[in-house]
């Protein structure tokens, strides 16, 4: 007891400069008094404020703190014994029980975030201004006609666009007005821009074995614009970019594209299902049927075993053969009127060829 | 006062093991934690570097802590990542529309960017200062951190027009910038290091380098030339270049390059001086090379993970070169009333994803 109660020297800084002071400290049953060497009492630490501080390995002593004075450092030489007379502190315990809540509070919030994302996003994309998403439409359709050649063909086009007005009937009254352009690329792809704009590129249309197919395909395209699905896709682009970056901290979007990639590809699915569907209703609402969809699914199917083709649109809407099978199941018998007659047909096959017939 | 009349007052006596360990565990966190534990984990590694640092006998602190990192992530994230991100995305859709403002956008974007990242260097650096207390005494960082972007981006813009030749210059103005901004309690560090004396070493760093594009010129022709007859294999011929390069980079571009920084540092230390005390500096070329090879081979074979070790090294070994020839009047160094950034290092956690220590 009497060697607790001791005298010991030690190191002094108040807090208020930066100077240091020799001092000596005595150990009380409430706490502890600092005085200069000359004996004149500098400051009372209360037990109940001590802090821990670290150790003092040179003089085998320990580092301490005070509540109420934070600023000041006290440094008390072979004092290990004071250790005993600091409070004890459950800190790593409580930190591990922070760490856990926090861990499964983040956790439950990304979920949460990646889960409310397609919803959230269409609703966002139904807030964009009409006018505002068909300029974009349209400036992207330009940059397209400004880089490749346009197919002309007049009564081609006529056709086509005769039966896009037919399919579009369907769509709610403002997104009707429907642009088309005809790009002379092998691709065997078709775009549905955000707005308004569709693009046919010239190897779908050489691919297609009837008019039916081609509506089929633009079934497709005007349901994904009708309900704003490239909008609602950029949206939820940036997205999953922004939840992305928070989480990893890569801010050169090295990992948010990558994983932007890999998320758009579980997204999209749904929009194409949803594309599908809303196609077929467009489809039998027009008369047409979805015969001709499904036929083009299953040619689809078989090219993707095949390498080294030009199949974009497989690329963006894989699995034709599950599709057309989730469309023939759909499929109810419908009064088959044909998308266009025979010479229409002609001149849609023709619309690339440099002298239109 | 007694204090001891050390040249040498800084120690760095924290242990690698220790570091080492705090890094596999910070890892561990940060992959359960989907990376959210980033913050605390540089918190953790930050007190560990701080506080194994001790000056004139007595420890420096960090006081930081993970929740001002992350929040300060938060509020750049918001205030300035998204607009950023934002408004390059509109960018690149005008660009592929063809329009002619998109370039122009875009580049503006990177102009701002680069001062943004500037600005957050500066400010990262003022949280940091302002979290590190010595004898209780709180460090800070004056200065605005837009007029350092500034003088950044004049350095930048002044670089190609002068063939490189304003980088001592430039370097020198920045670090004095830094370091004139710098205080410890109400008292600013003064800095009046210049750059005249570097040129000798950044002409033999230029010339070098002007003799390794010759080089490089030369392997790249004669590996052409003999790839093009047949000779060599055209992978192999490439291959061989780029070893023989990156060996010659070695000694022709790395050499002079740590025997500049050498230079630069131990000029940049001889013209610090605080209250009185004058600083100085033995940065050698060949320790200098020891420490940043060796921090490269830690980095690049433990894929990052062990860089708090690498900072450990670099810390030990700038205490141990740096000298102070008298003792500044601490005793008249009073508290800083300024108690800095309530959130850390925003923006550069943001911006810089790599995220230094
Ligand atoms: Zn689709």
């Amino acid at each position: 007891m009497t060697e607790l109660r001791a005298d010991r020297p030690g190191r002094f800084s108040d807090g208020r400069s930066a100077g240091v002071r020799k001092v000596v400290v005595r150990v009380l049953a409430t706490g502890m008094e600092i005085r200069g060497i000359d004996g004149f009492l500098i400051a009372v630490w209360k037990t109940e404020d001590l802090r821990a501080d670290g150790d003092w390995p040179e003089m085998k002593g320990v580092r301490l703190r005070c509540a109420s004075e934070p600023d000041a450092r006290l440094a008390v030489e072979d004092a290990y014994f004071i250790k005993d007379a600091l409070p004890k502190v459950d800190e790593p315990r409580r930190r591990r029980i922070g760490l856990i809540l926090g861990a499964l509070l983040g956790a439950g919030v990304l979920a949460g975030l990646v889960l409310s994302l397609p919803m959230a996003s269409r609703l966002a994309a139904s807030l964009v201004p009409a006018g505002m998403e068909r300029d974009w439409g349209r400036n992207i359709a330009a940059g397209f006609e400004s880089q490749l050649r346009v197919c002309e063909g007049k009564a081609g086009r006529q056709a086509l666009e005769g039966l896009i007005a037919r399919l579009a009937e369907g769509l709610p009254a403002d997104r009707r007005s429907i642009t088309l352009h005809v790009i002379d690329r092998p691709d065997v792809n078709a775009l549905a821009l955000p707005g308004g704009d569709v693009i046919l590129f010239a190897g779908l249309i050489a691919k297609a074995d009837s008019p039916d197919e081609i509506a089929g395909v633009l079934g497709h395209e005007l349901t994904h614009i009708g309900r704003r699905h490239v909008s609602a896709a950029m949206i939820r682009g940036m997205g999953v970019g922004v939840i992305a970056t928070l989480i990893t901290g890569d801010a050169s979007g090295l990992v948010a594209s990558g994983i932007g990639a890999a998320l758009a590809g579980a997204y999209s699915r749904d929009d194409e299902a949803e594309a599908d569907r809303g196609g077929m209703d467009l489809l039998e609402r027009a008369g047409i049927g979805s015969d001709g969809m499904i036929t083009f699914f299953r040619r689809l199917e078989d090219m993707e075993g095949k390498p080294g083709m030009l199949t974009q649109w497989l690329g963006t809407h894989p699995e034709a053969g599950a599709r057309a099978a989730a469309i023939a199941a759909l499929r109810r018998p419908a009064p088959h009127l044909p998308s266009m007659d025979e010479s229409q047909w002609r001149s849609v096959k023709a619309i690339c060829s440099k002298s239109p017939p | 006062m007694s204090e001891p009349q050390s040249p040498r007052p800084f120690t760095q006596s924290g242990g690698t093991l220790a570091m080492i360990r705090v890094a596999l565990v910070n890892l561990g966190l940060s992959m359960v934690t989907l990376s959210l534990w980033r913050f605390w984990g540089r918190t953790r590694v930050r007190r560990l570097l701080w506080g194994g640092v001790s000056a004139w006998g007595d420890p420096v602190e960090y006081t930081g802590t993970g929740k001002e990192l992350f929040m300060g992530f938060l509020m750049v994230l918001v205030v300035i990542y998204l607009p950023l991100a934002l408004g390059f995305g509109w960018a690149q859709t005008l660009t592929a529309a063809g329009d002619p403002r998109g370039p122009l956008v875009i580049s503006l974007l990177y102009f701002v960017t680069i001062l943004l990242v500037a600005a957050g260097l500066y400010r990262a650096r003022r949280y940091q200062m302002s979290r590190t207390r010595w004898r209780g005494i709180r460090g800070g960082q004056t200065g605005s951190a837009l007029g350092y972007a500034a003088r950044s981006l004049l350095v930048w813009l002044l670089l190609p027009l002068s063939l490189g030749w304003a980088w001592p210059w430039g370097e020198m103005m920045l670090a004095r910038y830094r370091f004139n901004h710098t205080t410890f309690g109400d008292h600013p560090l003064s800095c009046d290091a210049h750059a005249g004396g570097l040129y000798g070493r950044f002409a033999l760093v230029w010339l070098s380098g002007l003799g390794f594009l010759l080089i490089a010129g030369f392997a790249v022709w004669v590996a052409a030339d003999a790839a093009s007859i047949g000779q060599m294999d055209e992978t192999v011929a490439t291959g061989l270049v780029v070893v023989i390069l990156l060996m010659v980079s070695v000694i022709v571009l790395a050499l002079p390059w740590a025997w500049y920084r050498a230079g630069f540092y131990r000029r940049l230390a001889g013209g610090l001086s605080f209250q009185g005390a004058r600083f100085a500096a033995d940065f050698r070329t060949a320790r200098l090379i020891r420490l940043v090879v060796g921090n490269m081979l830690i980095s690049l074979f433990s894929l990052g993970i062990l860089r708090p070790w690498a900072a450990l090294r670099t810390f030990r070994y700038a205490c141990s070169a740096i000298q102070v020839e008298g003792v500044p009047d601490f005793d008249a160094i009073h508290q800083n009333t300024e108690t800095g950034p309530k959130a850390g290092e925003g923006l550069i956690s943001v911006l810089d994803g790599a995220g230094e220590f």
